[in-house]
């Protein structure tokens, strides 16, 4: 007996954005390695340190752009039914979450820089204990999210 | 009753010690400072600013006293403070979820007590909790009483916008005066038990060795230990009474020390309340609505595991943030596991505590194995490395966590009632928590790559602990159990809904 899956995938455009954000973090890394091979160049270091510096980019490249964005992207799910809200997400350890309506405290959308470029936002849904995000949906599919959700979530009297 | 109020004028002198306390440092230092000779105006300066510091101090807090006043106003405490900003803060009766006593050592001789309002934990308590640091005690108790009668009064005509089982004795309350019952006392033999088995004495030995150890220069350990060598030389008898001795000091201050915080540990049932009461200088009384039990955790430590002790803390929501020590509540610090149950069914009579555990299959046990002596090898492989002939030693670790491993398969376990889901599972300390199905905050199945490949899951159930939540994890189960599990744990009626809903999978979302 095997679970099903949930049934809706988060924006193609996610791929873009995360893929923008591992080339920003190969920037990153890369000016670093610039920085290392410089400073090894001038100090007489040994070589193994300037292919080692040269390498990692190149594997942070891989990996950050490549590899990961595309199982996260693949992995992530989402269902929101009447009573409940269903995440799968996860690159190595796949998570499935359950959230009833009713322990759902608030709904909000997110929209930083680079996903509003993109029309895309995260939308956060809190419970009293916890917090669960959906990163990267389309706007308007975020939009009526949070409003579908804020109006089946009716915390129950109970307390908390 | 809209008199203004004002707190004891003793409340000046805990304020002072309170600030005092916490400008320990800086003060000391500046004593340091002042250490060379006195000769002229500029090396009093220190002394004179400490003196004009002192003096800052106690005068903010008479003001602080002189501007604090409450009052009871409109169904509301309304309290109102602040130096040079005046500060108001109105708490309605129906917010606040119970006031806790405390008594200091100032209070004890004038028969009076610090109060802490505690409100129901949403994200702004912090902002309405309130102290009122010292009251006596006909107060407190007026103060309670009127508290209680207008909740009281708001839940009555409140009652028929109740939904159906949110308290199950309300009109019970309403008609019944209030009723005290003792559910637990400590004795004195488990208070000793309990400081023998906590790991208190431990912690009190390493106390004393990193004490010592800040005397290294002083100490000529050479020399200590020529005679240390002699004294072997002259009988190994002598050494074990000399360990025996350190060891039965940190005993005694272990036990000292339990006998402070939980003498006279009393738990009462007083109406829908659950009241503790403990301490020995410092008595503290912590009441929690029984409304606001997320769960309960047994929690058995290996040393009070063979004897079945165990200790039972509640996990409530809300209340206080500030309180430092208080993030469970020891129900029942330290009682056999068989005694806590009939104590446990007065207080929460819905709950389930015969449990039937499902445990891990057989193929887990591997898993549980391998990643703790993977890490474990992480740790021996460079410190035999560099220590060499004596970092081998680390090598004695494997056996032990190896037991561990083998211990915490035999731990994990999760049973499952029509509502209340039980896990038991073991980091060292072995963890039961019972949860009913309207407490759990949401409810995760993790799997890894390789998790999968065995069939196996990680359950993981979250529920309301004060302001945060506390996660429940029993590793490597049987996937299909936590499924079922998680099929347990959907709101009803949707399950036949989704089976149909399969086929067209976009229904529910417009």
């Amino acid at each position: 007996m095997n679970r099903r899956e949930p049934n809706k995938r988060i924006s193609e455009r996610a791929l873009t954005v995360w893929k923008l954000y591992g080339w920003i973090n190969v920037a990153v890394v890369g000016i670093l390695a610039a920085a290392v091979i410089t400073l090894s160049v001038i100090f007489d270091w040994p070589g193994w340190i300037i292919a080692a510096a040269a390498a990692i980019p190149v594997v942070v490249c891989l990996l950050s752009v490549f590899v990961l964005p595309v199982i996260k992207w693949k992995r992530w799910r989402y269902e929101v039914r009447e009573e409940e809200i269903e995440l799968q997400h996860g690159i190595f350890i796949v998570k499935r979450t359950l959230v009833p309506m009713v322990r759902v405290q608030h709904v909000d959308t997110e929209q930083g820089p680079i996903l509003r470029k993109y029309q895309l936002a995260t939308i956060s849904i809190s419970t009293a204990a916890t917090l669960h995000q959906i990163p990267a949906l389309d706007i308007e599919e975020a939009d009526s999210l949070r409003d579908s959700i804020s109006a089946l979530a009716r915390v129950a009297k109970d307390d908390v | 009753m809209s008199e203004e109020k004002r707190l004891h004028p003793i409340s000046t002198v805990i304020n002072f010690v309170k600030q005092l306390k916490e400008a320990v440092i800086p003060l000391v230092v500046l004593l340091f400072l002042n250490r060379r000779g006195q000769e002229t105006f500029f090396d009093y300066l220190p002394l004179i600013g400490m003196g004009i510091f002192l003096l800052v101090i106690l005068v903010s807090g008479i003001l602080k006293w002189w501007r604090f006043t409450y009052r009871l106003e409109e169904g509301e405490l309304r309290i109102e403070y602040g130096l040079f900003v005046k500060k108001k803060r109105y708490i309605p009766f129906e917010r606040i979820q119970s006031l806790n006593y405390s008594e200091g050592i100032f209070h004890r001789p004038l028969k009076l007590v610090k109060i802490k309002v505690e409100t129901a934990g949403s994200s702004s308590s912090l902002e309405s909790e309130a102290e009122l640091t010292a009251i006596t005690k006909e107060e407190a108790n007026y103060l309670n009483s009127v508290i209680a009668k207008a909740k009281k009064r708001i839940k009555e005509t409140n009652e028929v916008l109740l939904e159906e089982g949110t308290e199950r004795a309300d009109g019970f309350q309403a008609e019944v005066e209030p009723e005290e019952k003792v559910l637990y006392k400590m004795t004195i033999k488990d208070l000793i038990i309990m400081a023998t088995t906590s790991g208190g004495a431990g912690v009190v030995i390493s106390g004393v060795l990193i004490f010592l150890s800040q005397f290294n220069e002083l100490i000529p350990f050479e020399a200590v230990m020529n005679e240390f060598v002699e004294v072997i030389q002259s009988g190994l008898l002598l050494v074990a009474i000399a360990v025996f001795l350190v060891l039965l000091v940190a005993w005694f201050i272990a036990v000292i020390l339990t006998f402070i915080r939980y003498a006279e540990f009393t738990v009462k049932l007083i109406d829908n309340d659950l009241v503790i009461t403990r301490g020995l200088l410092e008595k503290k009384q912590t009441t929690i609505p029984l409304n606001r039990i997320q769960g309960i955790r047994f929690n058995q430590n290996i040393l009070r595991e063979p004897f079945n002790y165990t200790s039972v803390t509640i996990e409530s929501a809300g209340g206080s943030v500030l309180e430092k020590d208080s993030n469970t509540i020891r129900l029942l610090p330290m009682i056999r596991a068989v005694e806590a149950v009939p104590i446990l069914k007065q207080v929460l009579p819905d709950y389930q505590w015969e449990t039937d555990f499902i445990g891990a299959p057989k193929r887990s046990i591997f898993r549980y194995m391998f990643w703790n002596l993977l890490f474990i090898t992480i740790a021996i492989v460079p410190v035999s490395y560099f220590f060499f002939p004596a970092g081998l030693f680390s090598l004695l670790l494997y056996p032990l966590v190896i037991g561990l491993s083998w211990l915490q398969y035999k731990s994990a376990g999760y049973c499952l009632s029509e509502d209340q889901l039980t896990v038991r599972f073991r980091v060292f300390d072995k963890q039961t928590v019972y949860m009913k199905k309207k407490r759990i905050q949401s409810l995760e199945l993790r799997e890894t790559i390789f998790q999968r490949r065995g069939k196996v899951a990680t359950l993981s159930a979250v529920i309301k602990s004060y302001s945060t939540g506390s996660v429940n994890s029993v590793s490597h189960l049987d996937v299909e159990d936590v499924e079922k599990v998680m099929e347990w744990y959907e709101p009803e009626g949707q399950r036949s809904q989704r089976e149909s809903s399969q086929t067209h999978n976009e229904l529910n979302l417009e």
